[in-house]
């Protein structure tokens, strides 16, 4: 179940960068893929700080026998933005409404994911916090990560940046293990992609790309 | 026609040549008129993939820059088309940033480019 949430809550933390929606009238397809988990989100962006999307999960624990799998509509609001002459902070709001199957229960539950998220970021700095809850019937779990990360050398539009990325994040009730994943981060105009290894040699690809 | 007065006016022509070119290309810079929008809480390109594109698609908009060290905008307009402060302030707002500053240059955005190319 922690993998689980962990890749629910992935959706949003990988997106602290860029924000997890795109501009007003863009579609923007996310993804998050490990050997536990894949996951993929898509949505429309309404206004400048409403989108809409529709995202779907499946993942299973690190012994195999547990699979879980999701499916849930979203709304994203952009609750505030600072537009600072050397740096941008933001404040979004997430809520989900899906489905949740698993293989040690029979039929769905409805599932229910509410979460906030701040990130500042200049063209060398990143830090960002998110959490989002995740319940559903006989299932009440917190998600929470922070990330932390810097830009090797600055560039320009056109270029593709490399950044290091440190991510911590957490599942309260389902383990006492912070799972932690160092990343690299390359943004281009075009696309968003991060690849890193947890503490557990486990890989992991985040990809965000507008349409 | 002597060889002297045949000389004098092949160079009459070359020199007026040369001139005329370099004043017709002045005048072609000069003709280039674009806005140059300074722009606050842009510091990713991903992010800023947004104004490109909604400048971009303005009926005016020749070509597009966008800095991200200097946080500047510039977008020239087509040849003949006046550029429009009021739509281009919008998209960059539309994307999510703010404009602190507007300003029409007497640029093309490729010179714009070399000049913030020149600082580095």
């Amino acid at each position: 179940m922690q993998r689980f949430l962990a890749a629910a809550g992935a959706a949003l933390s990988l997106c602290a960068q860029a924000g997890p929606m795109g501009f007003k009238g863009s579609t923007m397809v996310m993804g998050d893929f490990g050997p536990n988990w894949q996951e993929a989100w898509v949505n429309y962006a309404l206004t400048p700080r409403d989108a809409l999307g529709v995202g779907t999960l499946t993942m299973r624990s690190d012994n195999h026998r547990l699979k879980r799998e999701a499916m849930e509509v979203n709304a994203t609001r952009l609750l505030a933005r600072w537009n600072l002459p050397e740096a941008q902070a933001n404040l979004w709001l997430v809520a989900g409404l899906g489905t949740l199957t698993g293989n040690d229960w029979v039929g769905s539950r409805t599932l229910v994911a509410p979460g906030v998220q701040a990130d500042y970021e200049t063209t060398r700095v990143y830090l960002s916090a998110n959490t989002r809850l995740y319940r559903a019937t006989g299932v009440k779990h917190d998600y929470a990560s922070v990330r932390a990360g810097f830009s090797f050398y600055a560039t320009d539009y056109d270029e593709t940046q490399p950044w290091l990325v440190l991510e911590a994040r957490r599942m309260q009730g389902l383990s006492d293990k912070t799972e932690i994943t160092p990343m690299l981060r390359l943004i281009n105009p075009r696309y968003f992609v991060e690849l890193g290894v947890n503490q557990m040699r486990q890989a992991r690809f985040n990809l965000m790309y507008i349409l | 026609m002597n060889s002297n007065t045949l000389t004098n006016t092949l160079k009459f022509i070359a020199i007026n040549a040369i001139f005329s070119g370099a004043i017709g290309h002045m005048n072609a810079a000069s003709a280039a008129e674009s806005v140059k929008a300074t722009v606050n809480g842009m510091v990713c390109a991903f992010c800023a993939q947004g104004i490109e594109k909604g400048l971009t698609a303005l009926p005016s908009t020749k070509a597009v820059f966008v800095d991200l060290k200097n946080k500047v905008v510039a977008v020239e307009s087509k040849d003949g088309q006046k550029p429009d402060l009021q739509a281009i302030r919008h998209e960059i707002t539309e994307a999510g940033f703010d404009v602190v500053k507007l300003e029409a240059v007497p640029r093309s955005v490729a010179e714009i480019r070399a000049d913030f190319k020149g600082k580095k």
